[in-house]
């Protein structure tokens, strides 16, 4: 039961995210068979050097009832070199890595996917310094912003192969 | 796109008039399963759950997930009110489903777009009026739904009317039934209420029927809520079993402890520990439920628990299509696989030449057909198949 609960709960987030999907996001598993492993894209936000990038990220869900955050793997390397991202949401509930977080910012059993997603555009358009997952990018960003932005414009026109 | 999911979800009501019941529905599903309620649960911050997602919940994080108080199993309360509030959604959410998306339908194909406003608002109002009664008792469902036929009547062709007839009445009736005749042996009587002993309805009829209408009012009222739990000898039956501390009990004192219980007692402690409290929260839960499962039926989940989270379980994800990933090594991944894409290469060349020779006939008259047919050796991208141009790139690349 376990297992098809919270593949249910998998297949009630896709529902929901293809039928009413956010601005900018879309996600789904990569193919039925196996729902707990999923592919995002998040448009980057507009209004910031990011505007006009698709990011992609893999995103694991554990098999338990969603009592972890799933991995989420950002497939963007040039900023986030080893692909994970530093967001609260996807902290588990015990432990704080950082030793700032709130516990109310952390992983729940009641966030979703979509939740998820939309905590990493927001990331991309205002990154938190204090946490980077990136030491050299953030303090790119902190000291020489126009530089740091100059830089991610030309990385999401190439990603974008242009 | 609605067709391609049968999983029944908020999102069903977006695109029809009754938008609005969007909401209301998701707020009859528990927030961990994203499923309706199965026997809800209120915690003593007063949120609701069903009873095996927030016992999961606690007994892996000791808070609540929406406010992140502490909390314990032992305070979760049984909300009836809700378990019945969605007995009565889940009966009539197929009918007005189904009536919305014919509504839906209509609009998107009538030309009556322009004088539309009017008449949709006023379906609105009938069709959200039976909702909120579903918190009253089965009864009062039943009067209010035949009300909400005759008010779709006008709009309606017959036959459709007749349909959801059939498809509410009965279960509604079968409802009443069952919490009427409860096993104690009483029947409550159609007047006042009250439940009184089988052979001496009758004689309660009389008096009921004859004299004292000013005191079954209060009692009614009492049991407005027209719900009996199954309070009695049945849930003395089931109980409940106590948390335990883990860590003052050795393994073997826990093992059989196990053994008892009657599961499985293999394994290092961890997973005793994990399988014991995935029990208790099973069998607890199974407490609260109005129609409790059998013994059998609760080994059978643990079993399935056991091959996906348990011991037996995988210890890392299935194996992926490495293809999508990263770190995928292209030669490494064509030298690998040689064999099988030149089979795939030659499987496709034959299917391709068959295609072109079952093609000549028909397009004789091309001589470009003709020209690409004596080139067996490289399978020109009209004639392959998808598969084997993919995969007639992909050694060489």
């Amino acid at each position: 039961m376990g297992s098809s609960v919270a593949q249910k709960r998998l297949f009630h987030e896709y529902k929901n995210l293809s039928t009413n999907p956010p601005e900018g996001i879309t996600a789904g598993p990569v193919s039925e068979d196996d729902m707990f492993y999923w592919e995002a894209l998040i448009e980057g936000p507009g209004g910031t050097p990011f505007e006009g990038g698709v990011f992609a990220a893999e995103l694991k869900f554990p098999q338990g009832l969603s009592s972890e955050p799933p991995d989420y793997e950002i497939c963007w390397r040039r900023v986030y070199p080893n692909g994970t991202v530093c967001i609260s949401i996807l902290h588990p509930p015990g432990d704080d890595p950082n030793h700032y977080e709130h516990a109310s910012e952390r992983w729940s059993p009641i966030q979703s996917v979509e939740k998820i997603l939309i905590s990493v555009m927001s990331m991309l358009a205002e990154p938190n310094d204090e946490s980077p997952a990136n030491v050299e990018a953030a303090k790119m960003w902190r000291e020489r912003r126009s530089e740091y932005e100059q830089k991610v414009r030309d990385e999401v026109r190439k990603g974008l192969g242009l | 796109m609605e067709q391609s999911f049968e999983l029944a979800d908020s999102t069903d009501w977006i695109d029809t008039p009754l938008n609005l019941l969007g909401p209301l529905e998701s707020s009859l599903r528990c927030q961990i399963c994203k499923d309706f309620f199965t026997s809800p649960v209120i915690t003593s911050c007063c949120h609701t759950f069903c009873s095996l997602c927030i016992r999961r919940c606690l007994s892996s994080d000791h808070k609540c997930p929406v406010c992140r108080q502490a909390d314990q199993e032992l305070k979760l309360r049984r909300n009836w009110t809700v378990e019945e509030l969605l007995e009565n959604f889940k009966k009539a959410r197929p009918s007005v489903l189904g009536l919305a998306r014919k509504e839906a339908a209509r609009i998107k194909n009538g030309g009556d777009d322009s004088s539309e406003p009017s008449p949709k608002k006023r379906k609105v109002n009938h069709l959200d009026e039976p909702e909120p009664p579903a918190a009253l008792s089965p009864r009062r469902v039943r009067t209010r739904s035949r009300g909400a036929k005759v008010q779709a009547d006008p709009t309606h062709g017959q036959e459709e009317i007749e349909e959801s007839d059939v498809a509410i009445e009965p279960e509604v009736i079968e409802d009443s039934q069952d919490e009427d005749y409860s096993d104690d042996g009483l029947v409550p009587c159609p007047i006042c209420n009250r439940r009184v002993r089988q052979d001496t309805i009758n004689t309660h009829l009389d008096t009921c029927l004859a004299g004292d209408s000013p005191k079954p009012p209060p009692v009614k009222s009492s049991t407005a809520f027209g719900y009996r739990h199954p309070q009695g000898s049945e849930l003395k039956k089931l109980e409940r079993l106590p948390a335990i501390n883990y860590s003052l009990f050795k393994e073997h004192a826990l093992r059989k402890k196990m053994r008892d219980l009657g599961i499985s007692d293999a394994g290092p402690k961890p997973l005793l520990q994990r399988r014991h409290t995935e029990w208790m929260n099973l069998w607890n839960a199974n407490c609260d439920s109005k129609n409790p499962k059998s013994k059998s039926q609760l080994a059978r989940e643990l079993d399935t628990w056991e091959r996906t989270q348990g011991g037996n379980a995988v210890p890392s994800a299935p194996e992926r299509n490495p293809v999508t990933s990263k770190d995928f090594n292209a030669a490494q991944w064509s030298a690998n696989h040689n064999d099988e894409f030149k089979l795939l290469i030659a499987n496709a060349r034959k299917k391709s030449d068959a295609q072109v020779r079952s093609t000549i006939p028909r397009v004789s008259e091309s001589s470009n057909a003709a020209a690409e047919i004596p080139s067996p050796t490289v399978p020109s991208p009209h004639f392959g198949t998808p598969a084997a141009d993919q995969n007639d790139s992909t050694p060489s690349g």
